[in-house]
């Protein structure tokens, strides 16, 4: 029986399925349906230096195939989550990948400063999809130079591997990849929701503006892997709209040595656990010998 | 809590635009405690997100909702057929609790009633219901309710006081004077908003059952907030710390 397993900046996974930032609460709300150590890693809540109180109502809205969300990253601190709820997952000895942002490069670096390394500690994930308060509402992640630049400031004052969230609302996103590579990032998650809007038709208003996720995303996060795992060294995580095994399935052969399940476990809360399975049986069937032989098996 | 797969039994029109929905669980839903809730995958017709209902009875593996058709979700579930499968996680959120020793109050608002039946039921008769509507068809919704005493408002005016239903509770206030009452609530916004004003300089320990559009129903989105005076840390997730607060934690 072939392996799961995925070795992701020296460390070894038991599997390559992860959450994506933000649709798994702090990781203790889904205990009572299963449990995080399910997963290859556990990736926190977007988390910043000091607390964020995030947006008003209405923070989701349903689409026909997604979601718009506009939770403006509530979260309750770096600190707040180490003393909390980092312990949970030293308990049970499941890895975490830690998300965090900032509204200026010194809230980044003051953020990526204050993670001590631990075992447990895969990496940190940068979200580079929010708003640049610096430079006027221009996101840090959608010009390369700017890219470049973040990804080295923190790179210099942090000894865990670090990985870029990228939006890809961009021009050229091979391009960008290259430059969060070339500023050091250890690896890249592509992609981030979308900007979308609602005009919700009944009161003739645009109720929330946001991101976009699920299913009307994976096409595109599909092509994203599939590029940039060829203009890049470094590994790619997959995420954007993963329902089943196999569209987890797809963003591995297009390049991905891990995968994150997001807006899926609101629609089933079983679909991460579904996956790990569905993957197993699918390696048994497949001929293939380990998971990580499939890793960008479609790139031809 | 479990997600849970059952089949419809039911699914009709109580009276105008409310309806009753029976659900046949493959597994009971266990203890339920009043005031909590479902998320319900809808069949048929695309839905992409689950919907919240509250639970308006449970017993061994019968689930009912009664709910009102307001939006895409609601509207696809009253075209469900009997037989048709649904997925229901559950119970989910913190429900009422009512205290030893105290008066039971309960303020219902429309559709709000479905939040505060089980309530009703459990306090055996013990609690009066004020009940405010829109027109006196809509009353046929409690009619199984049995034993407990129920003041009615209808905003037309076609049955029992005609005004709203915190209106009618003020004029009842007095009554409760030294019996150490507790009220409970379930409605609209605005009554919400007005209960506030009218509980305001009597400080009375009242609950009350908050709605928000959701996606997960059960912590892991942050969604489904709702502001409180907790300064530190002001938006609480309707799904996990509610959907029951103390009035007087909310900020409206």
């Amino acid at each position: 029986m072939g392996s799961l397993a995925v070795d992701l900046f020296g460390k070894r996974l038991k599997n390559p399925v992860m959450n994506a930032s933000g649709t798994l609460g702090y990781g203790v709300e889904i205990e009572p349906l299963w449990s995080v150590e399910t997963m290859g890693a556990y990736v926190t809540k977007g988390l910043s230096a000091k607390p964020h109180h995030g947006n008003p109502t209405p923070r989701v809205w349903e689409e026909r195939c997604g979601m718009i969300n506009s939770i403006g990253l509530q979260n309750v601190g770096i600190d707040h989550f180490f003393s909390r709820y980092f312990p949970f997952f030293v308990d049970k000895k499941c890895p975490v990948i830690v998300n965090f942002f900032g509204f200026s490069e010194d809230e980044y670096l003051s953020c990526a400063r204050s993670i001590e390394p631990h075992e447990l500690i895969v990496a940190l994930e940068m979200n580079l999809s929010c708003p640049n308060i610096k430079k006027g509402g221009i996101s840090f992640g959608k010009e390369a130079s700017a890219v470049h630049a973040i990804v080295r400031s923190v790179r210099e004052i942090t000894k865990i591997p670090l990985i870029a969230k990228l939006t890809p609302e961009v021009k050229n996103l091979a391009e960008i990849a290259r430059a969060a590579y070339e500023g050091g990032a250890d690896g890249l998650t592509l992609i981030n929701t979308m900007p979308a809007a609602i005009v919700d038709v009944k009161s003739r208003r645009v109720p929330i503006k946001g991101g976009l996720s699920g299913p009307a995303l994976r096409p595109v996060a599909v092509r994203a892997v599939h590029e940039c795992s060829q203009a890049v060294p470094i590994p790619i995580i997959g995420a954007g709209g993963i329902m089943d095994t196999e569209d987890a399935l797809a963003f591995l052969m297009a390049g991905a040595r891990a995968i994150e399940v997001g807006t899926a476990t609101f629609v089933d809360p079983f679909t991460v656990p579904k996956i790990v399975v569905g993957l197993a049986s699918w390696l048994d069937g497949s001929g293939c010998g380990d998971m990580s032989e499939i890793v960008g098996i479609a790139h031809g | 809590m479990d997600d849970i797969p059952g089949k419809i039994v039911e699914n009709c029109s109580v009276t105008a635009g409310y309806r009753r929905l029976r659900v046949k669980l493959d597994r009971p839903l266990g203890k339920v405690s009043p005031g909590q809730f479902v998320m319900v995958k809808i069949p048929g017709r695309e839905i992409f997100l689950r919907r919240p209902f509250s639970i308006y009875g449970s017993q061994g593996r019968t689930l009912t909702i009664m709910y009102r058709v307001v939006g895409k979700g609601t509207d696809a579930l009253s075209m469900a057929v009997n037989k048709a499968p649904v997925m229901v996680l559950g119970p989910l959120g913190r429900g009422f609790t009512a205290g030893k020793g105290t008066t039971p109050v309960v303020v219902a608002g429309g559709i709000g009633y479905a939040g505060v039946r089980m309530l009703l039921r459990r306090l055996r008769g013990r609690a009066t219901l004020f009940f405010g509507v829109t027109g006196k068809e809509e009353l046929r919704m409690a009619e199984d309710l049995e034993g407990t005493k129920v003041l009615t408002s209808t905003m037309d005016g076609s049955c029992g006081f005609a005004g709203d239903v915190v209106t009618l509770l003020g004029q009842h206030l007095g009554d409760y004077r030294g019996k150490s009452p507790e009220i409970f609530a379930c409605g609209p916004v605005g009554m919400v908003k007005s209960l506030k004003g009218l509980l305001d300089p009597y400080r009375i320990p009242c609950q009350v059952s908050v709605e928000e559009r959701m996606a997960c129903g059960m912590g892991l989105c942050f969604g489904c907030v709702v502001a409180t005076r907790d300064e530190t840390s002001p938006y609480k997730r309707v799904c996990k710390e509610g959907p029951v607060f103390s009035l007087w934690d909310l900020s409206l």
